[in-house]
């Protein structure tokens, strides 16, 4: 089959590769019919992410059509068209029965590479380097879905596939963070980021009864969706966004903020520019700057919700957070346990995913689609690949 | 899970011994029931060696060292309690090595604990390798890669794996 392979930093071609078989009585192969990038994939192909190897088949957000079933599969069969959550779980350990799936006890084919850097190792994950599990990802014809009774989930006729596609990670680990934040009446939630979680995470607040969601962001274009998704838009190259948000909410602060920016924050100032060079010279792979402003926004008391993806970041002012007892919550996503919910709000039109879909390539031209996602061209907010 | 690889006295580089520790939902005897059935000796020790299991409770090992070496040993339980499996290699063992799996009640609605000690010992013929030369990987990674691939199949009845199919292309480098 066809797939986009990575082969060093910035180095990605399309190439043929062997076909996905079942491996376990659990798995599914999957005819991937949509795949996506995903910010975090940026940091794989900068080389941010230690544990990757040339060859490695990309991609963790996808949906597709069940082409084969290993015997213990019980739930979905050969035809269904489902939607699948990018950490691997199996639905029968103690971290799965309590709805925390991407920390699956069982899920990770190579635990003795993650242990060492977290203590205890999550679940798989596809795609996301072999400390992650090392599963090939879904930038490909194919792709083998394991434990799929727990982990594939049939997308319901009359939702299309743009919309179910989202569902796989942007929306569920949104919608996570929104849920972290146990939105009360009359709560204001501050979300940094406008790419796809970003969005997914303000239209969640909104379904979750926040009374105003706050975009933090400096792309128009971006802004702009997040204006139409009902958020009310901050630019904070235009605007000092402590002291608007101060405004915004009365002086108290927001209730939550949401980080969904990540290790590759954009900024201004002397701090930026330090976190820049740290990064730059691999002294710390994180810069940042939305997570500090993040937490000197929020109210006393508040939650600050972390989803943007971190690795080792070295100036964090902790006292900060203690001193105003802010609740930090914070996990890759547990997808399982949003899914059927998201489809619902999908079908139901309260959450419109498909929105990220701007841009649409062949696997064959997804290189070139990658370019565009990593420089923002063209109002680009996803790349999609139809195999 | 937890693991402490503990020191040797200063002069006893020729041994090491590696412990590790899981929880896991299921009744104890259960897993005592699993872990005696040579399949699973089989499944769980693969990252290891290639182990082939009787019902007598004798087991073939053979163990992957560095540079394509092998190390073969057979070993035969010598002790089952219900909360205890204790077992040793016979005379003639490349490795001299014992291994003894302990059953403990979780606290709460936890399950059971399980702790796994192997200690190996090897002989004077082999100057100067620690244990933990010998084999391809650690004794730390040997224990715990076991327990991790012993919860993952009692749990979900298979054990999780890419192999033959990695993300990566067969002979790709660590980038």
């Amino acid at each position: 089959m066809r797939a986009l392979c990575w082969n060093g930093v910035n180095d990605l071609r399309v190439e043929t590769v062997a076909d996905p078989e079942i491996l376990n009585p659990q798995d599914v192969i999957l005819k991937v019919r949509l795949t996506t990038t995903c910010g975090s994939d940026l940091h794989l192909i900068d080389g941010l992410i230690p544990t990757m190897r040339e060859g490695d088949v990309l991609g963790h957000e996808f949906m597709g059509e069940i082409v084969d079933v290993g015997r213990d599969v019980t739930k979905v069969k050969r035809g269904d068209r489902v939607v699948v959550p990018s950490f691997i779980a199996c639905g029968k350990c103690w971290y799965c029965a309590h709805d925390l799936y991407s920390l699956c006890d069982t899920s990770h084919p190579k635990p003795e590479l993650q242990e060492p850097l977290l203590g205890y190792p999550t679940a798989g994950i596809y795609a996301y380097s072999h400390a992650f599990g090392g599963y090939a990802g879904s930038h490909a014809e194919y792709v083998r879905v394991p434990f799929a009774d727990t982990d594939c989930f049939v997308v319901p006729d009359g939702l299309p596939d743009e919309d179910a596609l989202f569902i796989s990670d942007a929306a569920p680990t949104g919608f996570m963070g929104a849920d972290f934040c146990n939105i009360q009446r009359g709560d204001v939630i501050a979300v940094w980021g406008c790419g796809g979680v970003g969005l997914m995470a303000q239209q969640s607040a909104m379904i979750l009864g926040a009374e105003r969601v706050i975009a933090i962001n400096q792309y128009p274009e971006r802004l702009a969706q997040a204006e139409a998704f009902g958020a009310t838009p901050l630019d904070f190259t235009k605007v000092d966004v402590v002291e608007a948000l101060r405004e915004l909410t009365g002086g108290r602060g927001p209730d939550a903020c949401i980080d969904a920016v990540g290790m590759e924050a954009d900024g201004t100032g002397t701090q930026h520019a330090y976190d820049r060079i740290k990064q730059a010279l691999y002294i710390e792979t994180d810069r940042g700057a939305a997570l500090r402003q993040a937490m000197l926004a929020v109210r006393k008391g508040g939650t600050l919700s972390i989803l943007g993806v971190y690795g080792v970041l070295d100036k964090f002012p902790l006292g900060l957070l203690m001193n105003k007892g802010v609740t930090v919550r914070t996990a890759q996503q547990h997808g399982q346990a949003y899914v059927p919910r998201l489809l619902d709000h999908a079908l139901r039109g309260e959450l419109t995913p498909a929105a990220l879909a701007t841009h649409r390539f062949s696997l064959e031209d997804s290189p070139a689609g990658y370019r565009m996602f990593k420089h923002k061209e063209d109002g680009c907010l996803r790349a999609v690949f139809a195999p | 899970m937890s693991t402490a690889v503990r020191q040797d006295p200063p002069g006893a580089a020729l041994d090491a011994s590696a412990h590790a520790a899981v929880t896991i939902d299921r009744p104890a005897d259960d897993l005592r029931t699993l872990w005696l059935d040579p399949r699973t000796q089989a499944r769980i020790w693969a990252h290891f060696a290639d182990v082939t299991a009787r019902d007598d409770g004798t087991a073939d090992w053979i163990a992957r060292g560095p540079a394509g070496g092998q190390y073969r040993w057979r070993t035969k339980i010598m002790a089952t309690s219900p909360d205890d499996i204790r077992w040793a290699s016979l005379d003639g063992a490349d490795v001299p090595n014992t291994g003894a799996l302990a059953l403990r009640p979780a606290p709460g609605d936890r399950g059971t604990e399980l702790h796994l000690d192997v200690r190996f010992d090897p002989p004077g013929g082999i100057i100067g390798k620690a244990a933990s030369k010998l084999f391809h990987i650690v004794p730390g990674e040997i224990v715990r890669k076991a327990l991790y691939q012993f919860r993952a199949l009692a749990l979900t009845g298979e054990i999780p794996t890419t192999d033959p199919q990695p993300a990566a292309r067969q002979g790709g480098a660590d980038r």
